[in-house]
């Protein structure tokens, strides 16, 4: 469903991706790790367009993505995308919020995008907040609000990007929780964290990725136990013992 | 002490000229803000040949005089069959100038969002203009609205100018009243007058504003 190949990136003279290969397919939850300023970003990005490849090809369920012809807009309403610092718009409530997009992408009449924005506040815990502006409830919370924002358009895969570094520890838990739920219902994922215990349980294939280059593509159960690339492990422990 | 029997004697035309300052400042408010707001996005959107037509636009008529807009709509149009009167040119001539000042204080409002509102916004499938209309300018406006009072307060000045093609504002009702009165500085000081009638509330509810967004930030 989503595939690079011999995918190159470039900002300016600086390599940030080196001969991306890498194929997800549809209902995998794949769960990106690497040092800070190795690539994960922008390899996340490139797959919704918000950086475009320099070299090689880019699939989205078949379709180039840097495509001339490709309609980005359309794209884009298959891919979820949540931001490690959420990004909700803080002149909208959290209900205005969701049904943005629904409204105006999808061309949902106001009733039935509420509707479906209840539904997915509901799924995400927090049924009572949809009066409430962002600026009134928890970074937990307005990170679940993200999660159920990007799943109101009933996108095909959705893309996080750290999407619980910008948290106190104590709501950590209850972003992953969510996650966890959707990827336990066949939600193609593909997640940069470094939460182990979230890659663990429900990631398919962990990837490890430094200085732009994918290093490994593993098992999770095999990577944590044994990382084959002496980085990876260097890497591991850093983390380990943080 | 100011001799107010030129204001009683003359107050119909001061308050013809204050009715049409106003006027023409409100429309000239209300169309270089539309018209400010699109050079803004012009300035700004992915396509060059926008930008550049913004550029163009704004630095030229920023830097010239607004004397020289007025005029050339006033006694150029005619040349080509548009006859203008001396209020439609006049205001016409204010929003062409005004305009490329509030582009600028748009533009920076519109920097001021921070760029991961577009991002969400663009990865959720909305278009460049769905993503400003909806998401980009309601947040700037907060930022813009000093600006722009300060922008209107201005305008309702540089409104004087239009005197000189005979726009029925204040000031050419003063000149007017002078003429006829052989009498300069009561009149010109009483037309200031109405000028601050104008301008000093404005001030104050700009000064209000700001330090009310200032709060809620
Ligand atoms: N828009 C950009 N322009 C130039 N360099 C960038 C840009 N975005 C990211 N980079 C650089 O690319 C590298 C990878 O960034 P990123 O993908 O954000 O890494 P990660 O998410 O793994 O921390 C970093 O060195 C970063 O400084
Ligand atoms: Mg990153």
């Amino acid at each position: 469903m989503i595939e690079f190949k011999h995918a190159n990136k470039y900002f300016g003279d600086f390599q940030v991706l080196k001969d991306i290969n890498l194929t997800i397919n549809k209902g995998e939850v794949v769960v990106i790790i690497g040092p800070s300023g190795s690539g994960k970003s922008t390899l996340l990005r490139c797959i919704n367009r918000l950086e475009t490849i320099s070299e090689g090809s880019l699939t989205v369920n078949g379709i180039e993505v840097n495509n001339k012809n490709t309609d980005v807009n359309k794209l884009r309403r298959e891919i979820g995308m949540v931001f490690q610092h959420f990004y909700l718009y803080p002149h909208k409530t959290v209900l205005d919020n969701i049904t943005l997009a629904p409204i105006k992408a999808l061309g949902k009449s106001k009733e039935e995008a509420q509707k479906i924005a209840h539904a997915y506040l509901k799924k995400v815990g927090i049924p009572d907040k949809a009066n409430s502006f962002p600026s009134q409830i928890s970074g937990g919370q307005q990170q679940r609000v993200a999660i159920a924002r990007g799943l109101a358009m009933h996108p095909e895969v959705m893309l996080f990007d750290e999407p619980t570094s910008a948290l106190d520890p104590e709501m950590i838990g209850e972003v992953l929780d969510v996650m966890k739920s959707l990827a336990k219902e066949g939600m193609t994922m593909v997640v940069v964290t470094h939460e182990m215990g979230f890659a663990r349980e429900v990631a398919d294939r962990i990837i490890f990725i430094d200085k732009g280059q994918i290093l490994e593509d593993a098992d999770p159960a095999e990577f944590y136990k044994a990382p084959k690339e002496e980085r990876a492990k260097l890497f591991l422990s850093r983390i380990l013992n943080h | 002490m100011l001799d107010f029997t030129i204001l009683t004697n003359n107050w119909d035309m001061y308050v013809e000229g204050f009715k049409n300052t106003l006027l023409t400042s409100l429309l000239a408010l209300i169309g270089s803000f539309l018209f400010g707001t699109l050079l803004a996005v012009f300035r700004i959107a992915p396509i060059k040949s926008l930008n550049w037509i913004g550029t163009i636009y704004v630095e030229f008529f920023r830097n010239i005089p607004l004397l020289i807009i007025a005029f050339t709509l006033y006694a150029g149009f005619p040349t080509l069959g548009i006859e203008l009167d001396g209020f439609q040119a006049g205001t016409i001539a204010l929003i062409i100038y005004t305009s490329a000042f509030i582009s600028e204080a748009v533009r920076a409002g519109i920097l001021s969002v921070h760029k991961g509102q577009t991002e969400a916004a663009r990865s959720s499938g909305l278009t460049y203009i769905e993503t400003m209309r909806y998401v980009v300018l309601p947040q700037a406006i907060k930022i813009v609205i000093p600006p722009l009072g300060n922008q209107f307060i201005n305008l309702v000045k540089n409104s004087s100018i239009l005197s000189v093609i005979a726009a029925g504002e204040l000031m050419y009702q003063a000149d007017l009243i002078s003429a006829r009165t052989y009498v300069v500085f009561d009149v010109y000081i009483i037309v200031a007058l109405f000028y601050l009638v104008i301008t000093l509330p404005l001030s104050y509810g700009v000064n209000y504003l700001e330090k009310r967004l200032a709060k809620s930030n």
